[in-house]
């Protein structure tokens, strides 16, 4: 099997080979900010359209398109906006911006100062998780070169164009990688998601337009913008294109971050790309996307080429791109227990289907523990799941019940026998 | 702490929180890092903080409270000179780090973020850190430590000051 | 004029301004909706889930309160798909809910309780452990909070955010361990709304307490007469008592609220201190007597006439109507500002229910109301007088009334029309007569935007047939 993950000719990791890539010197040296600077002499509308055409999607999870997204947002330049880069990274499994940018922040930056010249926005943000402390540093020193060099601030490059960008740090909140609990989070609120319509591009932080996009999307921006849509459009299928960042971690050999094109085969990322299963063992389930993503059993799995809709047509999603591996080791039911223990420490608590849903399918996988456990409790968990789904301001409701339901779908007899079975002391 | 001590932030965190504030657009959203601030000073954010921050930025008391009380990084309770996260998330848990938690736990003789006898630690139970790769991880104030088991993070939290 | 538009509701048309509430066009409409969080007088949360609604051609079900009434859009909460996810988003909100009904104030008016009963199924599937939180705190402003019964609509931190603005109320923390939290006892002067419009009994307020099972008793719509803003309300009562009063919608006058010096203006209305019939003062102590007896002390008399600010516009009409033509003086005592002359929200300084009814009523008789006119009847009073009082219901300023009083000490013969023996200066009186309170009449008040808002009765708790024009007829006997 080919390795398919030769960086130096991808998009986003590109620059990730050449040592100390994260001094401004080195990162220009290697090409960077060329695009950007490009990026000035052409029409922002123009910018717009070719990243729509890229066909590239929000990498944050929701894949949705971010050319469209940032159709949605006004052309007047000069009305107050925002630009919000989601780097709060939380969702179990995924780690792929933090080694983006602690190891290139500049391509995030490039890539931001690029779309808020498209964008017409005069401030940015990029929100980084609390956890993500050094990150967040290396960042802060980007930035500061990235002043230094005229790239932000005032008449950026004399042309005329303002754009101040900040590092702004989360304080340990998994809800706050929703863009909108995101914005109340930065409006120096509890990170409370809210209520849409109305949307961030129309009504975003401070009930001014916002987009918000994720540190991957961003950062794939100088590559779109200096070899075109089409070159971008190479990688991939024509509803998923480009290349992706996938976190890898669990049973593999080598786990990590890798950048390959979408629809690569799951079997070719665990196999070659992380050197197999741990100590030889067989492979039982792969969590694909994230803890929200519902579960592969090991022969889905090895059939799953990573693009958005095959991993749909599958029954779970491709979200951040995080995959867990699990080996033939693995207890489902302990998988399940410290993804419900998840959610309910997470669930910010407006929604009451979310808030009480998510504390209840965790007392209910855990009935064992109060002696009152029964096998059709698995039956009631995957009902209140249903309930929960598609009922709350924002997706973690769904994200907590979707896994649960795949995992039923898949490990039943498991979960049935997990809920019964009294461990020994 | 002593009650004597006035509370407010050093002329240096005064002089950082100012440039916070010329970072936004309202005082509001200056408050997490503010908060970060402070806690960096103070240790944690009891309630006599809460009314200095409220004065000093003119946002109700009642609202940071809230704001405290939802992060985790934001202590409403005292806690150690070191904080020491420890991951539980699905790889982690993959590879001990439940156990590493209750390891900690016994072994310093302490409970969820209760900071140790001598004040030097406190250890907290975490969500995904989002450091997977080097699962079981933990923070050590903000450094990530991965790979570990039990012992080596007993022994490098004995390194701490 | 703002632009309407219909839309459908479960196949019921309903008219309303194009892009108002959707939610709030169907409740006003007589359509029962559930819902806890949404409130017309707060922003919208959408956190209950409750009003969940399909729309033909909108993919996914959304809640009604963060939508706008369209022209020409179907919209259903009938649906079999709607009606079960408010079964299960209702069996969510019972989950950590204590379900202490037969202990619990809010009992017979608890959205939970009215609900459960419609939708519910509930079927003991929760053998877990309810989540325990602080259950009875006294969170001041006689306001009690039971934090086990609330289900975090959170209407009550929006109000203390948005509508007074003194922030004392927070939710704290995450998930199901989020909770009403005091950071300071209450402060404000409108605390007792929180306890309207907590949905369930998780605000009580510690004045009704334990008094009163709601469901014996009746409403009476009126208006508060505790100051001249005249807000609309509603007073709860049995033949017990007057038990409390709420505000009553008006969107011209206190919206959805109003203040807690209003919530205490039924105190006076029943109890001990009422009349029920004429009493003399006999060496310190009033003791029932006929009332031809005081009539028959009046004859030949001067009669002078101090009325109150908190009379109706027909009792003046009827008092005037009564004296024409005859001599009696008649002058007003208005009550003197009594705090901030506008807290900003809904109370007034000037404390007087019908001031610009009596001044009206005054000069169209051809008397005057004026302080001057009071000065000048009370400078001549002498023992040939006898001088009725009218004694106002609510007395802020007791001393400044007690100055009234003592002027007319000279009087041959001192009568106090009045609703009870309220002050113990009332002592200076030889008789007191018998009046109703305000909601034991009929009739309107004007109030300080000359806005006309009625006075309607209820039950009777004392002698309340006669009013003052019926003693203005004593006059010229």
């Amino acid at each position: 099997m080919k390795d398919s993950a030769n960086y130096k000719d991808y998009a986003l990791l590109s620059y990730h080979h050449i040592p100390g890539v994260h001094n401004l010197e080195i990162f220009e040296r290697a090409g960077g900010y060329e695009t950007m600077k490009a990026c000035f002499d052409k029409d922002p509308e123009a910018i717009k359209e070719e990243v729509k055409q890229s066909g590239l999607r929000g990498r944050g999870g929701a894949g949705f398109s971010t050319g469209v997204k940032w159709g949605f947002f006004t052309k007047d330049r000069s009305a107050i906006k925002y630009l919000l880069c989601n780097a709060d990274e939380s969702e179990p499994g995924t780690f792929k911006d933090r080694y983006l940018v602690e190891k290139n922040p500049h391509i995030l930056i490039e890539g931001m100062i690029i779309s808020a010249w498209a964008l017409g926005t005069q401030k940015g943000y990029i929100y980084i998780r609390g956890e993500f402390y050094h990150q967040a540093m290396i960042l802060e020193k980007a930035i500061k070169e990235a002043y230094a060099n005229g790239y932000l601030g005032k008449n950026i490059l004399g042309k005329g164009f303002d754009f101040d960008l900040y590092v702004h740090r989360g304080a340990g909140a998994y809800i706050c990688g929703e863009e909108t609990g995101m914005i109340s989070s930065l409006e120096g609120k509890k990170g409370q998601p809210k209520l849409k319509p109305p949307f961030p591009a129309i009504k975003g932080y401070r009930g001014l337009p916002t987009m918000v996009n994720n540190v991957e999307s961003l950062a794939a921006i100088p590559w779109i913008m200096k070899f075109g849509a089409n070159a971008y459009k190479q990688w991939g299928t024509e509803k998923s294109p480009g290349t992706k960042l996938f976190s890898i971690s669990g049973d593999v050999n080598k786990p990590g971050v890798i950048e390959v094109p979408l629809s690569t085969t799951l079997k070719e990322i665990i196999e070659v790309h992380c050197g197999g299963v741990r100590n030889g063992n067989k492979l039982k389930a792969v969590i694909p996307g994230g803890s929200s993503a519902p579960i592969f059993n090991a022969e889905d799995s090895l059939i799953v080429k990573m693009d958005y809709e095959d991993v749909a047509a599958k029954g779970s999603m491709l979200g951040s791109g995080a995959i867990i591996v699990l080996d033939e080791t693995r207890n489902m039911g302990e998988v399940l227990k410290w993804t419900l223990e998840f959610y309910h420490h997470e669930s910010c608590g407006q929604c009451t289907p979310c808030r009480e849903g998510t504390g209840w399918m965790e007392k209910i996988l855990k009935r064992k523990e109060i002696g009152v456990a029964k096998k059709s409790d698995i039956e009631l968990l995957d009902k209140t799941a249903a309930s929960m789904r598609g009922q709350t301001i924002c997706a973690l409701a769904d994200a907590a019940a979707m896994p649960t339901q795949g995992m039923i779908k898949v490990f039943r007899n498991e979960l049935e026998q997990y809920v019964t079975t009294v461990a020994k002391k | 702490m002593s009650k004597l001590e006035k509370i407010e932030f050093t002329a240096e965190n005064l002089a950082r929180y100012k440039e916070y504030l010329t970072r936004y657009d309202d005082i509001e959203s200056a408050l997490l890092p503010t908060l970060h601030l402070a806690q960096e000073q103070f240790g944690w954010l009891p309630d006599h903080i809460v009314k200095y921050l409220a004065e000093l930025m003119g946002i109700p008391e009642i609202h940071i409270k809230e704001v405290i009380s939802f992060y985790d990084m934001l202590y409403d309770t005292p806690v150690g000179r070191n904080i020491v996260h420890v991951c539980t998330n699905i790889t982690c848990s993959m590879f001990g780090g439940r156990e590493i938690y209750q390891g900690l736990l016994k072994h310093y003789e302490t409970d969820f973020l209760t900071p140790t006898r001598d004040g030097r630690i406190s250890i907290q139970k975490m969500e995904c850190l989002g450091a997977c790769e080097i699962a079981p991880c933990m923070r050590l104030n903000n450094d990530f430590l991965g790979n570990v088991d039990l012992q080596t993070a007993i022994h490098k939290i004995d390194e701490l000051p | 004029m703002t632009e309407k538009v219909k839309f459908k509701w479960n196949g019921k048309e309903i008219e309303a301004d194009k892009g108002s509430n959707l939610l709030k066009a169907a409740l006003d409409n007589g359509i029962e909706v559930a819902h806890y969080c949404y409130h017309a007088g707060l922003s919208v949360a959408g956190v209950c889930r409750m009003c969940m609604v399909e729309q033909d051609g909108v993919p996914r079900p959304f809640p009604a309160c963060n939508a706008s009434c369209g022209e020409g859009i179907v919209v259903r909460n009938d649906t079999p798909k709607i009606k079960s996810s408010i079964e299960a988003t209702l069996s969510f909100h019972l989950l950590n809910h204590p379900l202490d009904c037969p202990v619990c104030d809010q009992a017979g008016e608890c959205g939970l309780q009215d609900y459960y009963m419609k939708h519910g199924q509930y079927d003991s599937q929760m053998v877990d452990k309810k989540v325990h939180k602080d259950k009875v705190q006294d969170i001041g402003r006689n306001v009690m909070l039971d934090a086990e019964r609330c289900i975090l609509c959170s209407r009550c931190t929006r109000f203390t955010e948005e509508v007074t603005k003194t922030h004392e109320l927070g939710i704290l923390n995450r998930g199901d361990h989020a909770e009403i939290t005091v950071n300071e006892k209450l402060k404000n002067n409108y605390a007792q709304n929180l306890v309207d419009i907590c949905p369930v009994g998780a605000l009580t307020s510690k004045d009704f307490r334990f008094k009163q099972r709601v469901w014996f008793l009746e409403e009476v719509q009126t208006t508060c007469i505790g100051c001249e803003t005249g807000c609309s309300v509603k007073v709860s009562e049995n033949k017990n008592g007057a038990f409390r009063v709420k505000p009553s919608y008006d969107h011209e006058v206190n919206g959805h609220w109003m203040c807690d010096d209003g919530r205490n203006i039924y105190k006076h209305v029943s109890g001990a201190l009422r009349l029920f019939g004429a009493q003399e003062n006999l060496n310190g102590l009033f003791v029932p007597v006929d009332e031809f007896k005081t009539h028959q002390l009046a004859k030949g008399k001067t009669l002078k006439f101090i009325l109150s600010t908190g009379l109706t516009n027909q009792e003046y009409e009827k008092f005037f109507e009564k004296i024409k033509g005859k001599s009696a003086q008649v002058a007003l005592y208005v009550l003197p500002n009594q705090g901030e002359d506008f807290d900003g929200l809904l109370t007034r300084g000037d404390k007087n229910p019908n001031l610009r009814g009596a001044r009206k009523a005054f000069e169209d008789a051809g008397y005057d109301s004026s302080q001057n006119a009071l000065d000048k009847l009370l400078s001549s009073v002498s023992s040939n007088d006898a001088i009725f009082v009218v004694v106002p219901e609510i007395i802020y300023n007791e001393d400044h009334f007690n100055t009234l009083i003592s002027k007319v000490e000279k009087a041959g013969l001192k009568i106090a029309l009045t609703h009870g023996e309220t002050l113990s200066t009332l002592r200076a009186f030889d008789f007191l007569l018998p009046i109703p309170t305000f909601v034991e009449k009929n009739g309107d008040i004007i109030n300080f935007q000359n806005k006309k808002r009625a006075l309607r009765s209820g039950i009777s708790y004392g002698e309340t047939s006669k009013d003052v024009s019926y003693y203005a007829g004593w006059v010229n006997l």
